[in-house]
Order: structure tokens, then C-alpha cells, then sequence
């Protein structure tokens, strides 16, 4: 390839420019535009992450003196429900944001969404079948976790994310492994879980983020 | 090594800026033209002069939707312009791994 020389020299035109002044702009330009193009900014994952540690863990710590145990108290369940939805919301509203003008492969495909939907959808039905069958794990938050879970790998994995593939593992390991930790403890387990599948995603994308190219 | 290694149509602030800000979608992933005018902070009528000369390289593709009465043009990184940052960015390193 041999083009001609440049000859468009309007505004950002490279008259004098040198290769490190090269080097920096390339580096800068990656790292914002994977910044404002992130659907998972590390800033929301880890927020998020602490966030499901200190609700999750709030009501381990109210739930593990109970003996019989008999759940989460009255006070609890309105923080839970609107930590859902503060946290639906605000993945939502950002995703949708960095997404503005892109199509494509970062986008779900509609099939993708129905099945990740039906994964959440299916959650209940699987845990009264649990329940029915009598495992004793059936209604522990953990549960939750594997069926989406492995409904994220295997998204995942047919568009070859292999970062999204492992984090749905670990989530459906998370639910696996709350199986054994009983009622309270399976509180525990999945707040710790959360907060480390969440935490290991934000310094996973912070360090793509930081690669310099140049 | 000097700087006439480096590939001239990218080695323009500009249209470095494009095809980096381009790069940082997954291969086959388009952008808009107005969000990529957003993210450079150009105007328009500068933007299209890069981006044809990136076109006309092969460097980049674009297309142009129509939606009722909205259109939209989009614009892609294409494989050849993938290589071509890439040699491009070796030849930086190259270059000032050298100094």
C-alpha cells in the first residue's frame, strides 16, 4: 500500500505531527472511546458489587440467629425489592446509553433476550419443583442464580465471550455452592458471591479499558 | 525507522482518532455517524472529508439506512482497517521502543 500524501489538512490535519504525540493520542482516544462505549462500566460493576455485599450480608446478619429459621423479616424485604430494581434500572439506563449508534454484535439479539428473560422467568417454577421434590435448598436465595446463570454462559459462549461465559459460571457455581451453606448461610454465600463475581468483571473491563495500545 | 513508515492516512490526528474510536467496538460492530461525530467532537462536514478518505482506502465502510423520512449512515472499521491500525501501532512502538 503506498497512498498519496495527505492533502486534507482541515482542523486535526497532521502537519507537525510527531509519533509520540501519536502514541498519546491513540492511547487517550482507545481508552475513552472503550470508556463511553463500555454497556458495563467497572465504576457500576463494582458499585453494584458492593451494593449486593451490604444488602445480601444485612440480611445474613438477621437471618443467622433465627433458629427455627424463618427467612427475612418484614423490614428487609422492601430494601431487597428496591435494590432490584435500583439495580435493573440503573444496568439498564447505562447499557442503553453507551449503546446509542451501535448495532451489532454488543447488542442482544432478540432471541438472546428471550432466552435470558425466560431464564429469570423459569426461576420460580424450577424452586416449587425443588420444593416438591423436597430438596431442602430449593427456596434459598442461591437457588436463584443457576438457571440465569447458566442461561448468561451459554449466551455467552455461542457469541464467544469467554469472559461472560465464566462470569455466568461462577454466578450458577455461586448457586450451587449456596446449596450446602443452609437457609442463613446461603444468604451469606450469595452476597459474597455476587459481590466477587461483580468485583472480578470491574477489574477485568478496567484493565482492558487501560491497555494502551501504542 | 522514520516517520514516513508510518502509514499516512491514519498518522492525521483526525483520522487516528476515527479509527481508533472505531477499533474499540468488536469486529463487524457499526457506529453512527452522529454518535461518532459525538465521541470526536467534529463537525459534520469535517467528519465526511476524513471518513471518505478512510473509505476510499477500504479502511473503513459505511452505510446508509432509511427509516421513513430519518436516515442514518453508519460506519464500520473493516478488516483491512483492523490490519492496518495494527501495523500502524506496531510501527509507533517500533518507532519509539528505537529512541
Amino acid at each position: 500500500m503506498n497512498p498519496a500524501p495527505d492533502t486534507t489538512t482541515p482542523a486535526g490535519g497532521g502537519g507537525n505531527f510527531d509519533p509520540q504525540q501519536a502514541a498519546a493520542l491513540l492511547d487517550q482516544t482507545t481508552q475513552q472511546a472503550r470508556r463511553k462505549l463500555a454497556p458495563s462500566p467497572p465504576w457500576l460493576l463494582a458499585a453494584r458489587g458492593v451494593a449486593v455485599l451490604a444488602v445480601l450480608g444485612a440480611i445474613w446478619l438477621t437471618v443467622r440467629g433465627q433458629h427455627p429459621y424463618k427467612g427475612p423479616t418484614g423490614a428487609d424485604l422492601p430494601i431487597l425489592v428496591a435494590f432490584v430494581i435500583l439495580n435493573f434500572t440503573a444496568t439498564v439506563t447505562v447499557r442503553k446509553h453507551a449503546m446509542t449508534g451501535v448495532r451489532g454484535k454488543t447488542r442482544f439479539r432478540p432471541a438472546e433476550i428471550t432466552i435470558l428473560a425466560a431464564s429469570w422467568a423459569i426461576v420460580p417454577v424450577i424452586m416449587w419443583a425443588l420444593a416438591t421434590a423436597g430438596a431442602s435448598f430449593a427456596w434459598y436465595p442461591t437457588t436463584i442464580l443457576i438457571i440465569p446463570g447458566l442461561a448468561w454462559a451459554a449466551v455467552q459462549g455461542a457469541r464467544e465471550g469467554w469472559r461472560g461465559t465464566a462470569v455466568g459460571l461462577m454466578l450458577a457455581a455461586t448457586g450451587v455452592a449456596g446449596a450446602f451453606a443452609g437457609p442463613a448461610g446461603s444468604w451469606a454465600v450469595a452476597g459474597l458471591g455476587l459481590c466477587a463475581v461483580l468485583l472480578a468483571q470491574a477489574a477485568a473491563v478496567a484493565r482492558r479499558q487501560h491497555h494502551t495500545p501504542a | 525507522m522514520n516517520d514516513g513508515e508510518l502509514d499516512p492516512l491514519i498518522h492525521v490526528p483526525t483520522r487516528l482518532k476515527i479509527v481508533a474510536t472505531l477499533a474499540a467496538l468488536p469486529d463487524g460492530d457499526t457506529l453512527s455517524f452522529t454518535r461518532l461525530q459525538d465521541l470526536i467532537g467534529l463537525t459534520p462536514g469535517n467528519l465526511i472529508i476524513h471518513l471518505r478518505k478512510l473509505e476510499e482506502a477500504d479502511y473503513i465502510s459505511s452505510e446508509k439506512t432509511r427509516n421513513g423520512t430519518v436516515s442514518m449512515t453508519t460506519v464500520a472499521l473493516t478488516g483491512h482497517g483492523r490490519k492496518a491500525l495494527d501495523a500502524y501501532t506496531q510501527a509507533l512502538r517500533d518507532l519509539l521502543g528505537g529512541l
